[in-house]
């Protein structure tokens, strides 16, 4: 400490010093002020622009119901444990549904509900899914007012709407 | 005053000689936990002689997610999304070390482009996390704009990511075996484009940051941690290399394709202040961008079409044993002690062991005698980012 004060008290020391904090303070003020007509502005005006997510985007997870054969591997492999399903046996003699990659559905399913406040978004779940019914979509304004509101059971009516909306078949 | 660990009665604070006769009682301060210099959630008692820091003791515990003691209830592939809320700027890099280790022990062998993806994609991490450091690190010390430079380069990358793994900080992209989605030839396209520009932006912002007089003033002779306290207390990554120790383990003991890359470590070479303060601290993380551009240009070099993702079972089960797998993160070591019991689809212990944990200890050593205005500069100088010193 005491060097570099004794560095400072000589009188050539002192006047370069001045110079050189001027100079560096107008080269940097030079570079912001060249951002005032040479750099296009990056940010972009949010609610009323929207940037397009790009394809593999993990956004709110999407369950369609209807190619569902109610595996449990989603919720195996969810770290979080926050898809709930329940399922129970078809009665007899019932017709056996195929989903579109051609698996039959031997299960019906009662109970499929995700916890999104729970959720981790790390699409583990999406990966081990084998009729690929639960996917990624790119919604991502979904805030609530109570934490009940996020869980999202994907088989009652208004969620079912979404399908159209997303699932491209 | 009593704390909750004792370690002894502060040292005094020696710059000014007034105060020794003066006997003031000293001040405590809380610094934190919602400070902007702190970095997340760490909070930082400080007791003051008037202006002059005499002591400092950081308390920790307020990012705790218990991630080690959930590991022990994940299948190995469920363990990913947690290690990388660790460090969450450089989840690559996280990510790849615990993938690392779990490979070791399964004898997995990764495809050469799958490899070559992984170095890649950790060093494009590194210079976002390196970016971030520089970025928040201004700002600490009053300048803004330097802030929004740095995020508007630091936002490419995480177009990239976002596009190649679906997610912009918590990727879940490297997996057992390999990484999760290939790239493709106008992703690599537009990562070299992002090498040339950020050549040219590491430029300015050493015109704008590092060789500016105020940055200088504030930041050099500020904050010294010689190499003996580097090694007594452990540090590792920018901080012992601002030490002017030439260590680092991509260097020293390459893992993966490291050896193959041509590339220097810089230390601190005391340009400006004097060898581990600050500013060597500050000017190590900015030239190791300039190596990690280095690397990536010779990663495009070698890249052939390939497969990127190896022969995996679908259920892991690891054989009994142990694992100890330590990369270069941006902010030093990352270990990873990793136990298996041996016909379990679960981890029995996974230990972290943490560079910013071991860097928030070296605090109390140089906070006696500093002003709080340094003290600041030196916390933020040190980039420690607090989810991975809770766990």
């Amino acid at each position: 400490m005491s060097t570099a004060v004794e560095q400072n008290s000589s009188f050539k020391n002192y006047f370069s010093g001045l110079f050189n904090g001027i100079s560096t303070t107008l080269k940097g003020m030079w570079i912001t002020f060249r951002y005032v007509w040479a750099v296009k502005p990056v940010s972009i005006e949010y609610p009323e622009v929207r940037e397009v997510l790009p394809e593999r985007a993990r956004m709110r997870l999407f369950n369609d119901s209807q190619n569902c054969i109610s595996c449990t591997q989603c919720a195996m492999a969810c770290p979080v444990d926050c898809i709930y399903i329940a399922s129970e046996k078809l009665p007899e003699g019932a017709e056996i549904k195929k989903t579109s990659n051609g698996q039959a559905i031997r299960l019906k399913l009662t109970q499929f509900t995700i916890d999104t406040a729970l959720c981790c978004y790390c699409g583990l779940c999406t990966t081990v899914c084998p009729t690929e019914c639960l996917t990624h979509s790119h919604d991502y304004e979904f805030s609530q007012y109570t934490i009940d509101a996020m869980k999202y059971d994907y088989l009652a009516p208004d969620v079912k709407a979404w399908r159209d909306r997303i699932v491209k078949a | 005053m009593q704390s909750r660990w004792d370690i002894g009665e502060p040292e005094k604070p020696t710059i000014n000689k007034d105060t020794e006769q003066l006997k003031s009682e000293l001040l405590t301060l809380n610094m934190g936990p919602q400070h902007p210099a702190t970095h997340g959630v760490l909070r930082i008692e400080i007791w003051t002689d008037s202006e002059i820091v005499a002591h400092a003791i950081p308390h920790l515990g307020y990012l705790h997610r218990c991630m080690e003691k959930h590991a022990e209830n994940l299948d190995y592939r469920g363990v990913i999304p947690f290690v990388d809320r660790l460090d969450y700027l450089a989840a690559m890099n996280m990510e790849w070390t615990y993938v690392a280790a779990v490979e070791k022990m399964l004898g997995t062998e990764v495809p050469r482009r799958g490899e070559l993806i992984r170095i890649m994609t950790a060093e494009l991490q590194r210079i976002a996390s390196h970016l971030m450091a520089f970025g928040t690190y201004a700002l600490d010390l009053g300048a803004f704009s330097p802030f929004l430079y740095a995020f508007e380069e630091r936002e490419k990358i995480l177009r990239l990511f976002e596009e190649v793994s679906g997610a912009r900080l918590l990727y879940n992209y490297i997996w057992i075996g390999g990484v999760w989605n290939d790239w493709t030839d106008e992703q690599l396209a537009r990562v070299s484009a992002f090498c040339d520009t950020m050549e040219e932006e590491a430029k300015k912002y050493n015109e704008l940051v590092s060789m500016n007089k105020i940055f200088v003033q504030r930041t050099a002779n500020v904050g010294v941690f010689t190499l003996q306290d580097c090694f007594d207390y452990g540090a590792t990554g920018p901080v012992l290399r601002g030490s002017g120790m030439k260590w680092d383990l991509r260097k020293n003991a390459p893992y993966s394709l490291y050896s193959e890359f041509d590339f220097d470590v810089p230390v601190g070479e005391a340009e400006l202040g004097q060898v581990g303060d600050c500013w060597n601290r500050y000017y190590v993380r900015m030239k190791e961008v300039i190596q990690s551009i280095k690397i990536i240009r010779q990663v495009l070099e070698k890249l052939e079409p390939g497969s990127v993702m190896g022969k995996v079972p679908k259920v892991i089960k690891l054989p009994k044993g142990e694992v100890y797998m330590r990369h270069e993160c941006p902010r030093g070591e990352l270990g990873i002690h990793l136990v298996s019991e041996g016909d379990s689809k679960q981890p029995y212990r996974l230990k972290v062991k943490s560079p910013c944990f071991t860097h928030t200890s070296m605090l109390p050593r140089i906070a006696p005698g500093q002003m709080i205005a340094d003290f600041v500069a030196s916390v933020g100088s040190i980039d420690i980012v607090l989810g991975e010193v809770d766990r």
